[in-house]
């Protein structure tokens, strides 16, 4: 047990470099400050709707009632403020955690307007993740000085691959509970993707490519099925990291494509990559983008330089 | 340093990252004791794609009437640009008062008059439909309505 106990620790706690944590932090953080700016103008609407379609979730349950819209706005500006100095990285220790915090509140408060969206989780606990872990340490403006922590940045990055997984386990695990193995057959995925994009035709919302030929010849959903639940179910694998971990990252990545198709329902965190991030070499394109920066910056100077022809 | 001063060091050093790393991960898998069904946000079941549904389905929706038939508005119209917050919002306005009812058809009326798309709308109906869905998209068979409240687009 003890031994057990301890390769675990020494396998949670290998080494990774600070550039990619901080690759993760700028990514993640960029996507959050471009998403809450976005959602902007949606919160100032729905603002303005009566005090009774306010159904409250999570955090904002601390609420009786709506908020004024006024209110709803600066929050929403303040939480992009904070999720910009978050991804520059500037006074970390405290900005972080206020920018996730404020993430969480403006998030919780867009989905307790009669649905709770599910595109949104991953990245609010992405961010809560990195607010808890030295993702300034490198690549970021006005850092602190010190030695590298001792249990240096591979945690972190774990963390958010494991973060990654438990949402899409808990996902197929719902299925299981919910339909049992009887959900493999695709009828009733079927009758999900042909009454969602019905109440999107009448809902004024546009009907997705491939849903009327797939609800026309259904018998292709039962292979969507077998592979969303094997997905879903096998996404702790990522946690072995590697080619396998990507090998997932890219079926994942396809099933979210696959349903824009079949339903015409986006979540962009993980089909811009977002989501997936945290298991690729996230700070390569970083290295490569500021080496290039670097070197723009020196090639004046050193032409400055040069002796006169 | 013995054995024990390094195990010492090691605890000290990897106890609070080995904390937030069990209390997130426990936080986010925490859902699986509630019900499937008891959604909450960030922590939620994931309980979308899951439930048996009938592909013949009821529900409320707001269409723009225009001089030569009608016209499907936009989420937005109706206050988001999200389908299902859109719905909910309708399925509530329509389950109160009459008052409350011409309440919303008015804010939605208010909102497609500054939406040039919609110029041709004439009145804003709140219909309760029934379709079945299979019949809808594949071979475009609509259903029964019935007409709950209907304003007119003052322009």
């Amino acid at each position: 047990m003890k031994r057990a106990i301890a390769w675990l620790g020494d396998w949670w706690f290998s080494p990774a470099p600070a550039e990619r944590l901080a690759a993760l932090r700028i990514a993640i953080g960029t996507f959050a400050v471009v998403w809450v700016v976005g959602r902007t103008s949606e919160l100032s609407g729905l603002a303005r709707l009566p005090r009774a379609h306010f159904a409250p979730v999570g955090v904002v349950k601390l609420l009786d009632g709506p908020l004024p819209r006024e209110l709803v706005i600066l929050i929403a500006i303040a939480t992009a403020v904070l999720l910009l100095a978050f991804t520059l990285g500037v006074a970390y220790r405290v900005t972080a955690p206020l920018a996730a915090a404020a993430l969480l509140w403006t998030l919780s408060y867009r989905n307790s307007w009669g649905m709770p969206f599910h595109t949104e989780n991953l990245l609010v606990l992405h961010v809560i993740a990195l607010a808890c872990a030295p993702a300034a340490d490198v690549w970021a403006l006005a850092r602190r000085k010190g030695s590298p922590p001792a249990t240096g940045y591979g945690w972190a990055i774990r963390l958010l691959v494991a973060l990654t997984a438990a949402t899409y386990l808990l996902a197929g695990i719902a299925k299981l509970r919910i339909a049992g193995l009887g959900w493999i057959d695709g009828e009733l995925l079927r009758n999900q993707i042909a009454i969602d994009n019905l109440r999107k035709a009448l809902l004024g919302d546009a009907v997705a490519p491939l849903a009327t030929p797939f609800l026309d010849h259904p018998s292709a959903l039962t292979v969507f099925c077998g592979l969303t639940l094997v997905l879903e179910l096998g996404s702790v694998v990522t946690l072995l990291g590697g080619r396998v971990a990507r090998m997932w990252a890219a079926g994942a990545w396809a099933f979210h494509l696959g349903v824009v198709l079949l339903m015409n329902i986006w979540f962009p965190y993980p089909l811009f990559g977002f989501a997936f991030l945290p298991v690729l070499h996230a700070e390569r394109p970083f290295s490569w983008l500021f080496g290039w920066w670097r070197d723009r910056r020196q090639r004046p100077r050193a032409l400055g330089n040069a002796p006169p022809v | 340093m013995t054995v024990l001063a390094r195990l010492a060091t090691v605890v000290r050093t990897r106890a609070l990252p080995a904390a937030i790393s069990i209390v997130l991960i426990g936080a986010t898998l925490w859902p699986l004791v509630r019900q499937p069904v008891d959604d909450d946000f960030p922590l939620s079941t994931y309980p979308m794609f899951a439930f048996e549904r009938p592909t013949r389905m009821t529900m409320s929706y707001a269409v723009g009437i225009t001089r030569t038939g009608r016209r499907y508005l936009r989420p937005e119209i109706v206050g988001t640009p999200e389908v299902l917050q859109a719905r909910a919002i309708i399925e509530r306005g329509i389950g109160g008062t009459a008052r409350e009812r011409m309440a919303l058809c008015s804010q939605i009326a208010t909102t497609l008059r500054e939406v040039s798309e919609f110029d041709d709308v004439v009145a804003i109906a709140i219909v309760t439909g029934t379709h079945d869905a299979l019949d809808f998209l594949i071979r475009g068979q609509i259903g029964t309505e019935i007409e709950r409240v209907r304003c007119e687009v003052k322009r």
